[in-house]
C-alpha cells in the first residue's frame, strides 16, 4: 500500500498528479491526452490549463478528452470505456495520444496497461495519475517527462543546440523566463533547439538526446537530468539562472560544460546589471512592507542582495509589495521585479 | 416489516438457505421479498424453477436507470417469493461493490422494497463497503450468520460478526446480530461447535441444518426443498427455521473473537 505523506514545502509538492502530467502532455501540439475517469477529473484541469494558457496568449483549448466514466463505468470497469475513447481519439490521427488515470479508475482496477498495449494506428503512452496514491503536482509533472525521455530515439552524434527541460508551462511568465535564457546563451553563441515540453511536437520529443547540453527549470527535475545524462552523456544545469549572481553564475557554469570562453559575456551581463539597477535609482532608500503571504521570499538570497544593492528597507508601514511566487529569472526577472515594485512605490 | 441478512462464507449455503427459508415463510402466506447481493447472481434461481432472471444492474445497463419498471425487477417465484437479483460485473472487472449500491438506490426508488419479510441474500465476505449495503439504515435489521463447524466458514463468519459490530457501534445503530445457523457439514461434535461460537460472540445458535441428500436432489430439480419435497424431514428443519426468525426478537451487539480464540474452541471440539 502506498503510505507517502505529501511533501509541503516546496512550491510544486501541491496538488493532483493528474495536473503535474497535464501541465507536460497538453504542451505537446500534435497530442492528444485522454483523462481516464469521470468527466469532472478533466473539466477542472481543462479550465485551469485554459485560464493560464490564455493568459500567455494562447486561447486554442487544450486538447484534452476524458472518457467520461459514469456509475455505470464503475460497476462494470471502464476497460470499454477507454478503448472506445482511444478509438474515437485515433480517428483524427493525433501525433500521439497520452492516457492518463484518475483515482477511481486506479481504485476499480481497471487494465489500462493491457487496453492500451493494443493497436490504434497511433502512439499510446501511458501515465498512471491517481492523486489519492499520494503523488502531487510534482510527480505527476516528473513521471511525465520521464516516461517522455524514454521514448527518446538513439542519436549518432550529439548536435550544437540546448535542449530546455520542464518549463512551468502553468506560469505566467513561462515566456519571460525562456527568452532570458535564450537570450544568455546566446550571448555564449548558443541555440536553443528543443523545448522539452513546449510547443513541441510528439516526433521532436523523441530528438532529447540530439542537444550537447540540457537545462533544467529547477532543482527538482535532477532526476531527468540525469537519466538523460546517463543515457545520452549529455551534461546538464540543474536550474534555470535565479537573479543577477545567478545569471553569471548560469554563463560561467555553461562555458566549463562545453568549453566556452564566457569572460566576455560575463563583462556584457554585469554591465547589462548596473545599468539595469541605475535606472530605479529613484527606488534608492525606499520603505517596503512585504506581503506576508510571500515573505518567505525574503529567504531568496538573490532578492535580498538586489534589496541590499538599491538600498531598500523592509518596514510594516512602507507599501506594500509582493514577492514573486517562483524565484526571479535572470536579469530580467529581477528587472520586472522592481518594475513592479515601482508602481507600488509610486502609487 | 421484517428484513433480514444471510452473511456467510462462500459456498456454505446461504443461497439454498435463504431459497429455503422464503418460500418456508411464503408458504406460510406472508409476503416476502428476497434479494440476492451478489454478482454471480444465483441466490433465487431455485425459487425460481432454474431460471436466471435478469438482474438489475443488467436491466440499468441495457435501459438506462430511468427505464427500468418494478416488473422487470421483481420476479414472483415459488410461494408466491418475489425475486431480485442485483448482478453485477464480469468477474475481474469493474467494482461489485458499487453494483450493490447503485441496485438499492433504484430499488428503493422504484419502491420494490416492502413485504412481510425482506431476505437479504449477501455473497461470502463483507469485503468492502458496498457489501456492507444490506447492514445500513432502513436495511437489514436483523443479521444471521450461516456457517458450518469448519474453522474457515467460523472464521468468516467472525470476520463478520466484526462489520456488524463495527456498524453497531454508530450513533445511529441500525443492524445488529440475530443468530448463527450451523448449516451442517455432519463433522463430529459440529452442532456443539457452532453453539459454542455463537455464545461466544453474544449471540445464539438459532438453527441447526443437517446435511441432506434431499437439498441436493431438489437442486438438481432445480426446485427449493420446500417444493421438491414438502414433505420431506428437511422441509421441516426449514419450517422450523423459518418460524425461528419470524418469531426471534432477541438481538446483539457481536463480540468477535480473536484468531487464537477461535482456533482453540475449534481445537477443542475438534479432540471430542
Amino acid at each position: 500500500m502506498n503510505s507517502k505523506t505529501l511533501h509541503s514545502s516546496s512550491q510544486r509538492y501541491e496538488g493532483c498528479t493528474l495536473t503535474g502530467a497535464l501541465s507536460i502532455t497538453s504542451g505537446v501540439e500534435d497530442a492528444v491526452t485522454v483523462v481516464h475517469g469521470p468527466e469532472g477529473c478533466a473539466h477542472h484541469n481543462v479550465s485551469l490549463l485554459h485560464a493560464v494558457m490564455a493568459e500567455q496568449g494562447r486561447p486554442a483549448l487544450p486538447r484534452i478528452v476524458p472518457t467520461g466514466l459514469t456509475e455505470e463505468g464503475v460497476i462494470f470497469g471502464g476497460e470499454e470505456d477507454l478503448a472506445a475513447t482511444l478509438r474515437a481519439v485515433a480517428a483524427r490521427k493525433p501525433g500521439a495520444i497520452f492516457v492518463l488515470t484518475t483515482c477511481i479508475t486506479e481504485t476499480i482496477g481497471d487494465d489500462a496497461a493491457s487496453v492500451c498495449s493494443e493497436d490504434y494506428g497511433v502512439p499510446v503512452v501511458l501515465l498512471p495519475t491517481a492523486g489519492f496514491l499520494g503523488g502531487c503536482f510534482s510527480d505527476g509533472l516528473n513521471a511525465a517527462l520521464m516516461t517522455l525521455a524514454g521514448l527518446a530515439d538513439p542519436v549518432e552524434e550529439a548536435g550544437e543546440t540546448v535542449t530546455i527541460i520542464g518549463e512551468k508551462n502553468l506560469e505566467y511568465e513561462v515566456e519571460e523566463n525562456f527568452a532570458e535564457v535564450e537570450r544568455l546563451l546566446a550571448s555564449l553563441g548558443l541555440e536553443v533547439g528543443l523545448r522539452f515540453v513546449r510547443d513541441a511536437r510528439y516526433a521532436d520529443l523523441k530528438q532529447i538526446g540530439a542537444g550537447q547540453l540540457n537545462i533544467l527549470r529547477e532543482p527538482a527535475l535532477a532526476p531527468v537530468g540525469e537519466v538523460l545524462k546517463e543515457r545520452f552523456g549529455t551534461p546538464y544545469i540543474s536550474s534555470f539562472p535565479i537573479g543577477l549572481e545567478g545569471s553569471t553564475a548560469f554563463l560561467e557554469e555553461v562555458g566549463t560544460l562545453l568549453d566556452l570562453q564566457t569572460g566576455e559575456a560575463v563583462q556584457q551581463e554585469e554591465e547589462r546589471q548596473r545599468a539595469m539597477l541605475d535606472s530605479f535609482a529613484d527606488l534608492r532608500g525606499s520603505v517596503f512592507s512585504i506581503d506576508p503571504m510571500t515573505f518567505r521570499a525574503l529567504e531568496c538570497t538573490p532578492v535580498r542582495r538586489v534589496m541590499e544593492a538599491l538600498d531598500l528597507q523592509v518596514d510594516a508601514d512602507g507599501a506594500g509589495v509582493s514577492l514573486p511566487y517562483s524565484p526571479p529569472v535572470g536579469t530580467a526577472g529581477i528587472r520586472r521585479l522592481l518594475h513592479r515594485w515601482r508602481r507600488r512605490v509610486h502609487a | 416489516m421484517k428484513q433480514i441478512a444471510l452473511y456467510g462464507k462462500g459456498g456454505i449455503g446461504k443461497s439454498t438457505t435463504s431459497a429455503n427459508l422464503s418460500a418456508a415463510l411464503g408458504a406460510k402466506g406472508l409476503d416476502v421479498l428476497q434479494i440476492g447481493c451478489d454478482p454471480k447472481r444465483d441466490s433465487t434461481r431455485m425459487l425460481m424453477h432454474g431460471a436466471w432472471i435478469q438482474t438489475v444492474l443488467d436491466l440499468v445497463r441495457e435501459k438506462g436507470e430511468d427505464h427500468v419498471s418494478i416488473e422487470e425487477v421483481v420476479r414472483e417465484g415459488f410461494a408466491g417469493v418475489r425475486c431480485v437479483e442485483a448482478g453485477g460485473p464480469e468477474p475481474g472487472i469493474g467494482c461489485a461493490g458499487r453494483g450493490i449500491i447503485a441496485t438499492f438506490r433504484l430499488l428503493e426508488r422504484l419502491g420494490a422494497l416492502h413485504g412481510d419479510v425482506i431476505v437479504y441474500d449477501v455473497l461470502g465476505d463483507v469485503v468492502c463497503g458496498g457489501f456492507a449495503m444490506p447492514m445500513r439504515e432502513g436495511y437489514a435489521e436483523e443479521v444471521y450468520l450461516v456457517t458450518s463447524g469448519e474453522l474457515m466458514s467460523l472464521y468468516a463468519a467472525n470476520n463478520i460478526a466484526k462489520a456488524v459490530a463495527r456498524l453497531s457501534k454508530r450513533s445511529k445503530p441500525s443492524c445488529s446480530l440475530a443468530g448463527v445457523i450451523c448449516n451442517a457439514k455432519n463433522m463430529a461434535g459440529e452442532e456443539d461447535l457452532v453453539r459454542e461460537f455463537a455464545r461466544r460472540i453474544n449471540s445464539e445458535m438459532v438453527a441447526y441444518i443437517p446435511r441432506s441428500r434431499t437439498v441436493q436432489l431438489a437442486e438438481v430439480h432445480k426446485q427449493t426443498v420446500m417444493e421438491y419435497a414438502p414433505d420431506s424431514e428437511q422441509a421441516a428443519v426449514y419450517r422450523e427455521l423459518a418460524e425461528r426468525i419470524f418469531a426471534n426478537d432477541q438481538t446483539s451487539t457481536p463480540t468477535p473473537l480473536e484468531m487464537d480464540e477461535l482456533e482453540d474452541l475449534a481445537l477443542q471440539f475438534a479432540e471430542i
